[in-house]
């Protein structure tokens, strides 16, 4: 990013200055890279942990992989990933917190998108008001419905016999509430730059509201879409509070738990930790990376308007 | 194709302010109507009604002598194009054109068929692939037709597609449009605010103000024989000049006179003026038909004392003003008149238009204009 940044006014100037490189963007240029390297540091030694044998660490100190790099070694990921799916291993927390994350991620964006759409395109009295009361929600702290909701679901689990506290529905169901006011707001916000004449011509070439909805106002949506679904990704694999409590007594964990667990025990786990730390962030970088392109245009979409 | 029926049209918004009154026309099979008017007067409303994107409060829609009240947008078999031209940003020219037909379930052979016909008419074969952001204002106005052209619909409804060209575009796609209308022999309803544009293109123009239809008619008609004096002010380009003048009687000789002109009417005018009996008259006449001579015969003549000069090549435009009364008069260049410069210039009296001052309708002997604008109901034809 820091590189894009620099050079980006570069190569606005006219052609004949191109030859032209002026000290001070040198300077400009050697800061951004020492700040990017600075900022990278702490996941370079993660990294470097996790690639170094366990019972190294308290021995050296991770930079001197740069004057030995013989001991680089994936044993630490082939002793993880020797447990296999069973509970409480690395690789059954990974695909418990895909479980959440995936559903939770898909179920914000399209239902976000389609309230939106009611609330921007919508021929219904009210829509402020329940746009204002959706905006109101997003100051709620999510803390404050812990034991409210923890409590309903105990409720609903003993009338319907149904276990829904403690289980992956449940985390579900509550990351899915509290990602919605936000999702709603984002989403409601870019579809208001669409003018209404794209639908109108939309009806007059014969379209009726949800195919307006899937083949015109959501592909133009796409890049809020893209940096919804990053935001919502990131938040709910990362989430350690709401896991905790509403995944408490299950056998199966989320990788945010699972990292938990092995900070409470003793030191001597580090090398887990790094391992573990590695493997999650893997996945939203394949995230990140896959939807970039779209979210850096979400990110200005509502700047320019 | 079909016509189009307008009957009792009313649109009346929740607030209670009135777009649309009563208004009724008659568009005939193939014909191209332009609805003109000033800003607000609710001809939009009215296009939007036909095109079913506005709810109707009372009054009737036939399309093919269908009544379309209740019937959506998309089982009316109309196009649009909007002012905003409105192309799918995401989709290509291509896309963009074939959405309609797409919808409808058309076969692809057809949709690809119609597709590049009506790109070969609009030039537009080039950019098939392009987005409309890759297009300039023109090219994209060009594929906000062919999207309507494609249909194939039985009526166009456009609203006005000009308005956001520049000049010299706006002159080139207008005749594209003329050129659109003669080969298609389609129904078209054209909304625009620019009296030019409406006088240039409609076979028939109606005038709305205020949500009411003021008169409905070929450009000729409205220009020669306007029926109220908002239609003469509004039709012609500068606008007509007004006088009011007072009608006097000396040994059954009319003479008229007043805000520093007067006027000598003829036969005709003097039987008309007899007939009213009233004692003002306001006159109307076109800045184009002023002369720069005195009056020798009947007619009317104005002293203009000039206050700029606008050369326009072959003739100059003279803003003055007599008796405080503005005043605008095109003449030959040849003629050089100066700022300041008091001047007689004079009209012949078939090109005079009479208006009651007070209903602001033309005076005429067979009464064509009627005692009601509202109820005002146009069939030629």
């Amino acid at each position: 990013m820091s590189v894009q940044a620099a050079s980006m006014p570069v190569a606005a100037q006219p052609k004949k200055q191109g030859f032209r490189v002026r000290p001070s963007r040198i300077l400009i240029n050697v800061v951004l890279a020492a700040i990017a390297i600075f900022w990278l540091v702490p996941t370079i030694g993660i990294a470097i942990i996790s690639l170094r044998p366990n019972s190294s660490f308290q021995q050296s100190g991770w930079w001197t992989v740069f004057t030995a790099p013989a001991q680089l070694t994936f044993s630490n990921y082939q002793q993880l990933f020797s447990a296999g799916f069973r509970a409480g291993g690395v690789l059954d927390s990974l695909t418990t917190s895909i479980a959440i994350t995936v559903p939770v991620t898909i179920l914000v964006t399209l239902i976000s998108s389609l309230t939106a759409y009611s609330l921007v395109f919508g021929r219904w009295r009210g829509r402020t008001v329940v746009f204002l009361l959706i905006v109101a929600m997003l100051v709620l702290p999510l803390q404050m419905a812990l034991i409210p909701v923890a409590s309903l679901y105990k409720v609903f689990d003993t009338t319907t016999g149904l276990q829904v506290f403690g289980s992956v529905i449940g985390a579900i169901i509550f990351h899915v509430a509290f990602g919605l006011p936000f999702g709603i707001f984002l989403m409601r916000n870019f579809y208001s730059g669409i003018p209404h004449d794209l639908l109108e011509a939309g009806r007059i070439d014969g379209a009726g509201e949800w195919t307006l909805f899937r083949k015109v106002v959501m592909p133009i949506g796409i890049p809020a879409l893209a940096s919804l679904a990053i935001f919502q990704f990131i938040w709910v694999w990362n989430d350690l509070l709401v896991a905790l409590i509403f995944l408490s007594g299950n056998t199966h964990q989320t990788l945010t738990l699972f990292l938990y667990g092995q900070t409470r025990a003793l030191s001597s786990n580090y090398w887990i930790i790094s391992t573990g730390a590695m493997i999650s962030i893997i996945i939203p970088l394949i995230v990140f990376f896959a939807f970039q392109r779209y979210f850096v245009r979400g990110v200005l979409a509502g700047a320019v308007k | 194709m079909a016509g189009v029926v307008l009957d009792d049209l009313t649109k009346r918004y929740d607030g209670g302010a009135l777009a649309v009154d009563k208004l009724n026309l008659d568009i005939h099979d193939g014909e191209f109507v332009c609805l003109v008017g000033p800003s607000g007067c609710g001809k939009t409303t009215a296009l939007r009604m036909i095109a079913g994107l506005e709810e109707i409060t009372s009054g009737e829609v036939r399309i093919a002598d269908r009544v379309v009240n209740n019937l959506p947008p998309r089982d009316r078999d109309i196009a649009m194009v909007f002012q905003s031209y409105a192309l799918y940003p995401h989709m290509s020219v291509r896309d963009n054109m074939a959405f309609g037909l797409q919808l409808r379930k058309t076969p692809k052979a057809d949709i690809d068929k119609a597709v590049v016909e009506a790109a070969r008419i609009l030039d537009l074969e080039r950019f098939l692939d392009r987005k409309p952001g890759q297009l300039s204002g023109g090219q994209r106005q060009r594929v906000a037709l062919g999207r309507a052209i494609v249909r194939e619909p039985a009526v166009f409804l456009m609203d006005e597609p000009l308005s956001n060209l520049d000049a010299k575009l706006r002159v080139q796609t207008r005749a594209e449009i003329a050129r659109m209308h003669t080969r298609l022999a389609a129904t078209m309803i054209y909304v625009t605010h620019d009296q030019v544009e409406a006088m240039t293109m409609g076979d028939r123009i109606a005038v709305i103000n205020e949500g009411v239809l003021q008169q409905a008619g070929s450009p000729k008609e409205l220009y020669e024989l306007p029926q109220n004096r908002f239609v003469a002010g509004f039709i012609g380009s500068p606008s007509m000049n007004f006088v009011d003048l007072k009608v006097s009687q000396e040994g059954g000789v009319v003479r008229l006179a007043g805000e520093g002109a007067e006027m000598r009417p003829d036969d005709t005018q003097s039987a008309l003026l007899r007939d009213l009996g009233t004692d003002t008259v306001a006159v109307g006449f076109r800045p184009e038909h002023l002369e720069l001579a005195p009056l020798t015969g009947p007619g009317l003549s104005v002293t203009v004392v000039v206050d700029v000069v606008e050369f326009l090549g072959n003739d100059e435009l003279i803003h003055g003003s007599s008796d405080g009364r503005d005043m605008v008069a095109i003449i030959n260049a040849d003629n050089t008149l100066t700022v300041g410069q008091s001047v007689t210039l004079s009209c012949p009296p078939r090109r005079l238009h009479l208006f009651n001052p007070t209903t602001g309708l033309r005076i005429a002997k067979d009464g064509v204009s009627g005692n009601s604008m509202v109820a005002y109901r146009v069939t030629t034809g």
